[in-house]
């Protein structure tokens, strides 16, 4: 047992006690290490578990590299290296299959939301008793029967902080990041952001009990009147909207992150908009039978009285193609920022539009709906029991940026831009070094000194100031591919200096060696001689020195891209997704947004040059006694 | 020895000419004419005739119209004389303006040189003569941790600690705006507001160093004279202090010596962070305004900087080891 605990100790770091101990000992101790991953890895790659030689027995010849291997299988940290970069390598090439980027996208609504899948977390107290719900950006709202207010999703503490004395509520809705609540006496309440006196309901409104329909949009408020007056506040910049023509008229009223649309009580359909827009052009044919209205960012549909859908405006995202089934049979619409959600007469449920976070996809468990409640990327169903079912956006796994995109998606995509630009260059970079070196070596006298001056000039360049220039020079009239692309060659061009004068020096040292003068002397080709003789001997350093370069590109890109002078937005490095992240503002509120990148680029470099210790370890048995 | 300090000096003397040219002809690659920039645009819609003669009296006065061979030699006379050229951001010579700088980047890695090296010469020390043990172990663990990580992430989490968890050390500039303090209360503010950027720029040196200085000493621990010693029965606080350090202080010289003409360069990275207003910043801003003439002084410094570091490591292993020869 003790030994074992010895054995381990000396392991943990390298492992040359192998070699230093006699054969008798290291074949009992062979017979005792018989690890999971040891057992794993020879199954992979070496086939059967061989039995390892008796004591008296000479062992096998073996080949170099499969001393090599052997070597670095037996060092433990290497072999945790090589599994957590090889983890990583998998997932950045493998999920941005699967989570694809969109670099153009970006979305106000969600910006800088932390981690976490509570978007659609409905209290349980709410889940069979629901009457009415409602969602914002990234948080809802609900009433039970009893009219008791439930908020769930990201909260901030303006949003948790429902007002102590709020009576029973009979609707609720949910805005950007504010809140309308409708008491059941007919008075309003409202709570959430504070700007443009969003939590402050207005004089005019105050002292009404005949509200009909609240609305609480993108930062701003609007009421409905059972006389049909409409009331407004809140940022009218953004959202600015006449009201003028429809006062004292108004059924029903929706709104979006520009405008707002309204439902007379005639059945006609008036946009609102005080500038021109695409909602302006409401199909003649609906006018005088609308029933139920919706609008996403772009679009509008109305609901007829034969239970007709007509949509009109941007047909982006393909909100204008009506599924056949909902025609003649639909009740009520619903909208999101980018989809529409319809009720059928049977109960049944329907969305399409866009579905990047599959807010299209209605769950089976929808069926036999009793009302449908949907927005930004929600959807709920209250069933006739009153329980809930939900679809669409539940939350980020890493949460979201300043632009409101993915964190997690860009990290792997990120990763996979990082991981290529970084392989790329270091492959020119070997490719130069090894060419250099190797014509430096093998012929010496001028050539080595031409070339190795050439080297040293190179050498001289300071590196990232180099690059820097050169990226804002010729990079910002380029495409964004070609930026990248020159990326890579400077990173390339530049760090290949060190690798020429190890490949050199290895070369001077074979290049006396007797099976150089036998191929010499049969007359093979000196190309032939340098890479295809020659090299073979020194190609284990030129691996370690390439894995060690590889974490240097990587690092060295990174500090480019984190400067502003490697790859740009929108496309996503590792080294640019932290970009401004030294904000004490976004150090502390929006963790997420530094620490994941931080940590993939720093497992990365790790696990990487862990790799090239072991390989170096394994490779020269003097060098780790280092 | 002088033979090849000379030989040496020839070559560095040519590899900066060679890369001067380099340089030359990428800043004559930055698009846009100075000669243009210098002029009001205005008066070109108004007097075509005016603007043009205008125009080739600018290039004249920039030297601009003279062939491009000659364009060069003129630049480098200057360069050469100590004229650096005028910087178009702060309006005023390049030498005048990176004075205040230049004494930052030194006060700040200066600093940071002796940490570094108060730190790792210790600690590589007693982890070569613990070879194996947990210590080393831990040590080597944290060393690949530390040259594996970048300066921006060590800043970012020492920020996070020292000046948002912690609010100990402000995170920007070399000392609080307005500050009018003399003597002794500047100094502490100017302490104050290194601190972080220090930190940074020991931690992030620290790794690769102990591993080098763990090296050397582990190389001459296994030399013949260190059991010769061993086996005359001198203590081993005196094999070690006494007969190992001293010669593994050799390679550990001459990366001082190198380090120590890097004192002048400073940081891109940490400076552009911290706002830390030394060369690395200069040439950061510079950059992102386009300061072209800054920037060119800038690079030609650094390659100066190099090279001279470079002559400067071999001469200094020549002078602490008697043993290496020249050739």
């Amino acid at each position: 047992m003790r030994i074992c605990a010895e054995r381990h100790k000396l392991l943990w770091w390298q492992n040359s006690p192998r070699r230093q101990r006699s054969r008798m000992e290291m074949t009992m101790r062979k017979k005792r290490n018989t690890g999971f991953f040891r057992n794993l890895f020879r199954g992979l790659f070496f086939g059967q578990n061989t039995m390892d030689p008796p004591v008296i027995e000479e062992e096998p010849v073996r080949s170099p590299m499969r001393m090599i291997l052997i070597q670095y299988r037996d060092n433990k940290v290497a072999m945790t290296g090589l599994v957590v970069f090889v983890l990583i390598f998998l997932a950045c090439f493998i999920l941005p299959i699967l989570y694809p980027l969109d670099p153009s996208y970006q979305d106000v609504t969600q910006q800088n939301l932390p981690p976490g899948f509570s978007q659609q977390k409905v209290p349980r107290a709410l889940r069979q008793n629901a009457k009415q719900i409602d969602a914002g950006a990234a948080f809802s709202i609900g009433i039970d029967q009893n009219g008791t207010v439930y908020l769930w999703g990201i909260l901030d503490d303006k949003l948790k902080a429902v007002p102590e004395d709020l009576k029973p509520v009979s609707q609720v809705s949910a805005g950007l990041s504010h809140v309308l609540a409708l008491q059941e006496d007919g008075t309003l309440r409202t709570w959430g952001n504070n700007r443009f006196s969003l939590d402050q309901v207005p004089e005019s409104v105050q002292g009404r009990s005949d509200i009909k329909q609240i609305e609480a949009g993108y930062q701003i408020s609007m009421v409905v009147t059972e006389g049909g007056e409409l009331f407004v506040w809140g940022n009218e910049n953004l959202i600015s909207i006449e009201t003028g023509k429809v006062q004292g008229n108004v059924e029903k009223i929706v709104s979006n992150t520009t405008t707002a649309l309204a439902l007379t009580k005639d059945r006609q359909v008036v946009s609102l908009s005080a500038k021109e827009s695409t909602f302006d052009a409401v199909p003649q044919e609906i006018q005088g039978r609308a029933v139920d209205l919706a609008a996403t960012d772009k679009s509008a549909a109305v609901l007829t009285e034969d239970g007709r859908i007509t949509v009109w405006g941007s047909q982006d995202f393909g909100v204008q193609e009506i599924p056949q089934k909902v025609q003649g049979a639909t009740v009520a619409i619903e909208a999101g920022r980018s989809h529409f959600t319809v009720l059928l007469k049977d109960g049944r449920v329907v969305s399409w539009g866009r579905n990047n976070f599959h807010q299209t996809d209605v769950p089976a468990e929808a069926e036999t709906a009793a009302s449908i409640h949907a927005g930004y990327y929600q959807n709920y169903v209250i069933r006739e029991d009153g329980s809930v079912a939900s679809w669409g956006l539940k939350g980020y796994l890493m949460g979201t940026d300043d632009f409101g995109r993915d964190v997690f998606t860009r990290l792997v995509s990120g990763g996979r831009l990082t991981m290529t630009i970084g392989a790329i260059a270091v492959i020119i970079s070997t490719l130069i070094g090894v060419l250099i070196g190797g014509f430096s070596g093998y012929y010496g006298g001028k050539i080595d000194n031409i070339l190795m001056r050439f080297a040293e000039i190179v050498g001289a360049i300071p590196f990232l100031p180099l690059a820097m220039i050169l990226s804002s020079i010729v990079g910002n009239n380029v495409s964004e591919l070609r930026r990248i692309s020159l990326i890579m060659v400077i990173l390339g061009v530049l760090s290949w200096p060190g690798l020429a004068r190890l490949v050199r020096a290895q070369i001077l040292a074979e290049r006396e060696k007797e099976f150089v003068t036998a191929a010499k002397a049969m007359g093979i080709r000196e190309l032939s001689i340098i890479f295809r003789h020659i090299l073979p001997n020194v190609v284990t350093v030129i691996i370690v020195n390439t894995t060690l370069n590889f974490a240097s590109c990587l690092l060295t890109e990174s500090s480019l891209s984190f400067l502003g002078f490697g790859v740009v937005e929108p496309n996503p490095t590792w080294g640019n997704m932290l970009t401004g992240s030294q904000a004490s503002t976004v150090i502390v509120n929006f963790w997420w947004r530094w620490v994941f990148p931080a940590l993939a680029l720093s497992l990365a470099t790790i696990s990487i040059n862990l790799i090239g210790d072991g390989l170096r370890d394994a490779i020269d048995p003097k060098s780790n006694e280092r | 020895m002088i033979r090849y300090i000379a030989r040496r000096l020839l070559y560095v003397v040519f590899v900066f000419f060679i890369v001067s040219i380099l340089m030359f002809g990428i800043y004559k690659m930055v698009p846009g004419d100075p000669a243009r920039m210098m002029l009001d645009t205005s008066i070109a819609n108004t007097d075509p005739e005016q603007y043009n003669k205008l125009y080739q009296e600018a290039r004249e006065r920039l030297g601009l119209d003279k062939p491009i061979v000659v364009q060069y030699v003129s630049w480098i006379g200057n360069m050469l004389r100590g004229d650096f050229g005028y910087s178009s951001q702060y309006r005023m010579p390049v030498i005048d303006m990176v004075k205040t700088p230049m004494k930052n980047t030194i006060l700040l890695n200066l600093a940071s040189l002796v940490l570094v090296f108060g730190i790792t010469i210790p600690l590589g020390i007693v982890t070569a003569v613990k070879q194996y043990s947990v210590f080393d172990t831990v040590v080597q663990v944290g060393t690949v941790v530390g040259y594996s990580l970048p300066a921006f992430i060590i800043s970012l989490v020492c920020i996070f600690f020292f000046a948002v968890k912690f609010p100990i050390f402000p995170i920007s500039g070399v000392n609080t705006a307005g500050f009018t303090g003399t003597g002794w209360a500047k100094v502490l503010d100017t302490a104050k507001h290194m601190a972080l950027p220090l930190l940074v720029m020991t931690l992030s040196s620290l790794g690769g160093i102990t591993r080098y200085v763990r090296a050397a000493m582990i190389d001459v621990l296994r030399m013949e004279y260190i059991r010769t010693a061993r086996a005359k029965g001198l203590r081993e606080k005196v094999v070690i202090y006494s007969h190992a350090f001293r010669n593994a202080l050799i390679p550990v010289v001459t990366i001082v010596t190198g380090w120590f003409v890097g004192v002048f360069g400073g940081s891109v990275v940490i400076e552009s962070i911290f706002m830390w207003n030394g060369i690395g910043n200069v040439l950061f801003t510079a950059l992102k305004q386009q300061d072209f003439a800054v920037v060119l002084a800038m690079q030609m410094f650094y390659v100066v900087l190099t090279l001279a570091g470079n002559l400067i490591m071999d001469l200094g292993y020549c002078l602490v080891d008697p043993r290496v020869k020249l050739e």
